[in-house]
């Protein structure tokens, strides 16, 4: 589609969203609304700007890189709706129903570690992992207290002793943790 | 099995026993009142009567004698039978849970329950005293409130405002649901005639209010035991907390007729949280008064249930709340201890009540007055059921809606059979004025029917049916760090989300009020530096606890660990130059240079730092002075920290690991087995630090007091009491001559010694540690005498004469050494009076001879046996006290070590087995001298190749540096 995504939504986009996210119709006219309430350029694109105009996101820790993580797959600066919508996908709650590629687990999984991975090499530092926990904590832990977290933090997953962590020691890490449930987000019909 | 039967009937005894106690009471009730002795009676008589009890005291009529004994049980007899109740309990319980059989089939509060029925009916068959039973106000006003709270206080707060949607629903709406279907049922029915009267609808109502609410009580016994996943715990107990209010409510409602609306949940919700918020801003104040913080706890909280019962609102609710919100601010004010005391109470207090409820239950089924009527008793158990399990299918749809994790079927399931009623209802029938409404007896027997029905039936069926059908299990395990901040990271992201998609959910919420109470309450309620993600400081530090412990208990099966362990400890504690120093002196240590120890001596010495210095709190809180209101943290803080029973397991178990190694060595011929016997356990030297102290002592004492030395019992161990005569001589005789062999230059002269020696090395057969030490020190020897004995200089006197483990030794080594020492210098002899230990705080104040048990024992000189069992401690001191005045020379030493090269290795504490053999040296100097070297087994072992040649005297210790020194 590009990102001459059209400002309204033609019946075969819904049809092409729905087979590769797996949102229902509904869900996807009520994202749309969201996608337009957001533009305020009535560009058909979100900026960076766009998103960081969301008070709570703005002020969230973690803002920056989950804005950072929509303009992932797209070159220019831009994010039009179908990316927009890939995105919120991996997100959509698991049901055997209908199996998506988007939202299982290990897509979960991958998205969180890409909250980690600020120079996208696949694998965590420990001073990409400082820096997320910096982002979380702000300044009232010691750097001491934050430097044998994180040092730990890798040490726990470190599996094959590079001091990283790859994305497979990331998953073994959480292999008992729920992310199917931590990782979904109810949309709305 | 057999004591759990034996204590079963133990049970049953006491029961007997109690009725019997209490029975007798009911007969002297008339006596006991009047205690008064009648007046003639004289003091003899009551004194014979021994008990001043005479059901025909006619005290009326005179002057009272003072009774000397008196029985006064009537005084105390509700308490004391109700904690004989207790009593019974705690060992029915035990006694339940010994008997794997019964306890798998049976929840405890059927147990409970049956045996307070077994007492009621021997209490109505005795006519026994009538202990009132159950009563609603001591019900609501002192046994529910601890387990409220302690729900309340222990309840995974994330779940449960996770899930807090869904635990609405079936609260509130679940239960007036329940209530309202169940009375126009049962109403209709009654309509029919079945039951055969008439019952108006509002009591109808009345009746299907206080039946229709699940029990907290109950279900939390049962759960707690089936252990289902958390969720489905949460949402049937959450269920059960706060339905209570509901149930209130309509209870109030219904019975009043005419009470209304002035209850609603947030007028409970503002009192909780005001009383809780209060009682974090007290908390944060008392950092002075450390014991008195639990109190705040509790009574706060108690104070916000008796609040919200003033107003007639649901005090359950309200403690809850307080609880809950009480928990995040309070546990980050009060100190560890107080938290601990805070749980234990709180868990006491809350299974004894809950204990108790199921008891008084037993009771008053028997106790009671019942008006059974078949088919009401029937219908309300049918109904009760039928509309719980609609219910839940009904709501479950609508909350699934809602829901990211869909209740399933089994969940579904698991809610209904949950739907357990107890004692809640049971105490609001009871309330139940008769007087009004006339049926109450009936219903008092429709809703004991109901919570026997669901405590034992479905208490009973709900864990095999739990296991039949799979559900999901509860593990408790402690988060990884990973865990933890992934956890945090994916709320962070999926909050993000939500602002994305401009929704309002609940995480939303949670961020908000995260950010709201650490901009705003947090500062203001918490006393430390508030800090934004306190759970992962938390998790850290917990982790790194749980693995500090873990070691420690792998650590004695493999040597290796101590010295990570030791480390990680370290990491966290306050002693981050103790690790240092350990090696540093070590290293410096000239005694150390002729010490080779085993490693398993080097293992022990190190384990003993590790205990002295890690542990020795726990020594320090005996001395410390008793405070009514103020429990120092550090005098407790070990103990906390690890059990000090723990400890002496593993020292224990470290000792016998040690044995069996040395076992093996023994087998290789390494060490002679006579010696091993006596020696081996006093190999170890544990306690540096202890044994200087007691070398002083010792010394101080003089001639006599050396005679009973520790070491004299050991050289009565090897040597089967030969030797111990000669020792005993030899010492007083040394002592007493001073100048005598101060005079002796170089040359043993004392057969004494030579006979000990040559005994010695009878005993040896292989060649041990100490040769491939000797060699090079026979070596030089030969050319420089002289400086050695600077160096022993460095070593005290007094040291060097009592040494904690051999001053027999010591005294061989003294005659050539004491002219020397006199003519080179007086340096060292300055030395003397600030022994090495004088500087190490730490050990003058826990180790010093003045304040040490063993220190006293040692003035006293009195107690050889006693001493024995410390001969462990003694007989490493030494090291400890020599290493401390070597500290003097240190650079030379190191020099020292450096260019000796491959000979210096024994010297390190690695080195171990491997270094005899490359360390020895073909020639041998004739004369060897030997001092009192540090450990037991380092005289034991005297060289083959010197017996060859007759040497007399083998100078293990200092003489060995001398050479380097001057090659310097």
């Amino acid at each position: 589609m590009g990102n001459k995504s059209s400002l309204m939504l033609q019946e075969q986009d819904i049809r092409d969203i729905q087979a590769e996210t797996g949102f229902l119709p509904s869900q996807i006219e009520r994202l749309y609304s969201r996608f337009t309430s957001l533009d305020k350029g009535d560009s058909g694109t979100l900026s960076r700007e766009d998103f960081l105009r969301i008070p709570e996101l703005a002020i969230n820790p973690l803002g920056d890189r989950i804005v950072h993580a929509f303009f992932k797959e797209s070159e220019d600066d831009h994010v039009n709706f179908r990316q927009f919508v890939r995105v919120l996908a991996h997100f959509r709650p698991i049901k055997k129903a209908q199996d998506n590629k988007l939202n299982a687990r290990e897509e979960k999984l991958r998205f969180a570690f890409k909250m980690y991975d600020l120079d996208d090499d696949e694998r965590i530092s420990r001073e990409e992992l400082l820096a997320v926990l910096h982002m979380m904590v702000g300044e009232n832990i010691s750097d001491d207290q934050l430097n044998s977290i994180a040092e730990r933090t890798i040490l726990e997953a470190d599996r094959d002793g590079d001091q990283m962590i790859s994305f497979e020691e990331f998953c073994s890490a959480l292999e008992r943790t729920d992310v199917e449930q931590k990782m979904s987000i109810k949309f709305l019909k | 099995m057999k004591t759990s039967v034996l204590l079963l009937a133990c049970v049953v005894w006491c029961a007997l026993g109690l009725v019997a106690a209490s029975t007798p009471t009911k007969e002297h009730h008339t006596g006991t009142t009047t205690t008064h002795e009648p007046r003639n009676e004289t003091l003899g008589q009551v004194h014979g009567d021994g008990v001043a009890v005479h059901s025909e005291g006619e005290g009326g009529h005179g002057i009272e004698r003072y009774p000397v004994a008196v029985i006064d049980f009537e005084r105390v007899q509700t308490p004391f039978i109700i904690g004989l109740w207790i009593f019974l309990a705690c060992l029915g319980k035990i006694g339940f849970h010994m008997t794997p059989k019964i306890s798998h089939v049976f929840p405890e509060s059927c147990m409970l329950i049956i045996l307070g029925v077994v007492i009621g009916v021997l209490l109505i068959y005795t006519q026994a005293a009538t202990v009132s039973p159950l009563t609603a106000d001591v019900f609501f006003l002192y046994l529910l409130p601890p387990i409220i709270l302690d729900a309340g206080y222990f309840m995974p707060n994330r779940l449960f405002f996770d899930n807090l949607f869904t635990i609405l629903v079936f609260a509130v709406v679940g239960t007036i649901w329940n209530a309202l279907t169940i009375g126009i049922t049962m109403y209709a029915i009654s309509l029919t005639g079945l039951f055969g009267l008439d019952i108006p609808m509002l009591h109808m109502f009345l009746f299907s209010s206080l039946i229709s609410a699940v029990d907290p009580v109950a279900v939390l016994a049962v759960f707690e035991e089936i252990q289902v996943e958390e969720v489905l715990y949460i949402l049937v107990f959450g269920e059960s907390l706060l339905n209570d209010g509901v149930t209130v409510v309509l209870y109030h409602l219904f019975e009043g007729f005419s009470e209304l609306g002035e209850d609603n949940i947030m007028a409970v919700d503002i009192a909780s949280g005001v009383a809780s918020f209060l009682t974090a801003f007290v908390t944060r104040l008392t950092r002075e008064v450390r014991v008195i913080e639990p109190i705040f706890v509790f009574v706060m909280s108690y104070l916000a249930y008796l609040n919200a019962e003033i107003f007639h609102l649901s005090g359950i609710l309200s403690i809850t709340f307080c609880g809950i919100t009480m928990k995040n601010y309070v546990e980050q004010n009060i100190s560890t201890k107080s938290h601990t005391t805070i749980k234990y109470a709180m868990k006491m207090l809350a299974s004894s009540s809950e204990t108790i409820i199921f008891m008084f239950l037993g009771v008053s089924t028997i106790q009671s007055t019942h008006d059974w009527n078949t088919w009401f008793v029937i219908l309300t158990i049918l109904f009760c059921s039928i509309y719980r399990i609609l219910g839940v299918l009904i709501f479950s749809v609508v909350c699934n809606r809602f829901r990211v994790k869909k209740i399933g079927f089994v969940d579904k399931f698991v809610m209904c059979y949950g739907g357990l009623r107890g004692a809640v209802a049971f105490a609001l029938v009871i309330t139940i004025n008769p007087a009004h409404i006339p049926l109450q007896p009936m219903f008092l027997t429709a809703t004991i029917a109901m919570v026997y029905f669901t405590v034992f039936v479905q208490g009973i069926t709900i864990k095999p049916l739990v296991q039949l059908l799979g559900v999901k299990k509860s593990e408790k395990r402690q988060l990884t760090m990973n865990e933890r901040l992934h956890e945090r990271v994916m709320d962070y992201i999926m909050s993000g989300f939500e602002d994305v998609l401009g929704k309002q959910g609940h995480l939303l919420l949670r961020n908000k009020f995260k950010r709201f109470n650490n901009k705003y309450l947090t500062p203001f309620l918490v006393r430390d530096k508030n800090v934004i993600e306190p759970k992962l400081l938390e998790t850290y530090s917990n982790i790194k606890m749980h693995e500090a412990l873990e070691q420690m208990h792998n650590s004695y099966n493999s040597p290796q660990n101590i010295e990570s362990f030791s480390n990680l400890l370290r990491n966290a504690a306050t002693h981050p130059h103790v690790q240092m120093n350990n090696q540093g002196e070590w290293n410096l240590d000239v005694a150390e240079l002729e010490y080779n120890p085993t490693v398993r001596d080097i293992n022990d010495a190190k384990f003993h730092h590790l205990l002295s210095n890690d542990y020795k709190p726990l020594k320090k809180s005996r001395g410390s002075t008793y405070k009514r209101h103020a429990v120092k943290d550090d005098d407790m803080q070990t103990q906390s920290d690890i059990s000090h029973h723990n400890m002496y397991l593993h020292t224990r178990q470290f000792v016998q690991n040690d044995k069996k190694l040395y076992k093996k060595a023994k087998k290789l011929g390494l060490v002679a087995v006579r010696e091993e016997k006596g020696a081996s356990p006093q190999h170890v030297p544990t306690s540096p630090l202890s044994q200087g102290s007691v070398g002083q002592d010792l010394a101080s004492q003089g001639d006599n007091g050396v005679t009973k030395t520790p070491q004299d019992h050991r050289a009565a161990f090897q040597q089967n009491g030969s030797a111990i005569k000669l020792k005993q001589d030899y010492i007083a005789r040394v002592i007493q001559d001073n100048p005598a062999f101060v005079n002796d230059d170089g040359t043993p002269i004392f057969p004494d010694q030579q006979t000990i020696m040559e005994k010695r090395r009878q005993s040896t057969k292989g060649p041990t540690m100490a040769e491939m030490a000797l060699p090079w020190k026979r070596y030089y020897q030969d050319g420089e005498p002289q400086d050695p004995r600077r160096l022993q200089r460095a070593l005290s006197i007094v040291n060097s004469e009592e040494d904690g483990s051999q001053p027999t030794l010591a005294e061989a080594v003294l005659p050539w050494k004491r002219p020397e020492d006199e003519e080179v210098c007086q340096m060292p002899v300055k030395q003397n009076e600030f022994p090495a230990w004088a500087s190490n705080k730490e050990y003058v104040n826990y180790y010093s001879p003045s304040s040490t048990f063993l220190g006293k024992l040692g003035r006293h000189d009195s107690y050889p046996n006693i001493r024995e069992i410390f001969e462990r401690r003694n007989s490493s001191s030494s090291i400890k006290s020599r290493r401390g005045s070597l500290k003097e020379h240190p650079m030379p030493l190191r020099e020292r070590s450096a260019s000796r090269g491959s000979i210096d290795v024994p010297s390190t504490s690695a080195s171990g087995t491997s270094t005899p053999t490359t360390a020895h040296d073909p020639s041998v100097p004739h004369l060897v001298r030997q001092r009192t070297s540090t450990d037991c087994s380092l005289l034991n072992t005297t060289i083959v190749e010197e017996d060859r040649r007759g040497d007399t005297v083998i100078d293990i210790n200092p003489s060995g540096t001398e050479p380097e020194q001057t090659r310097m």
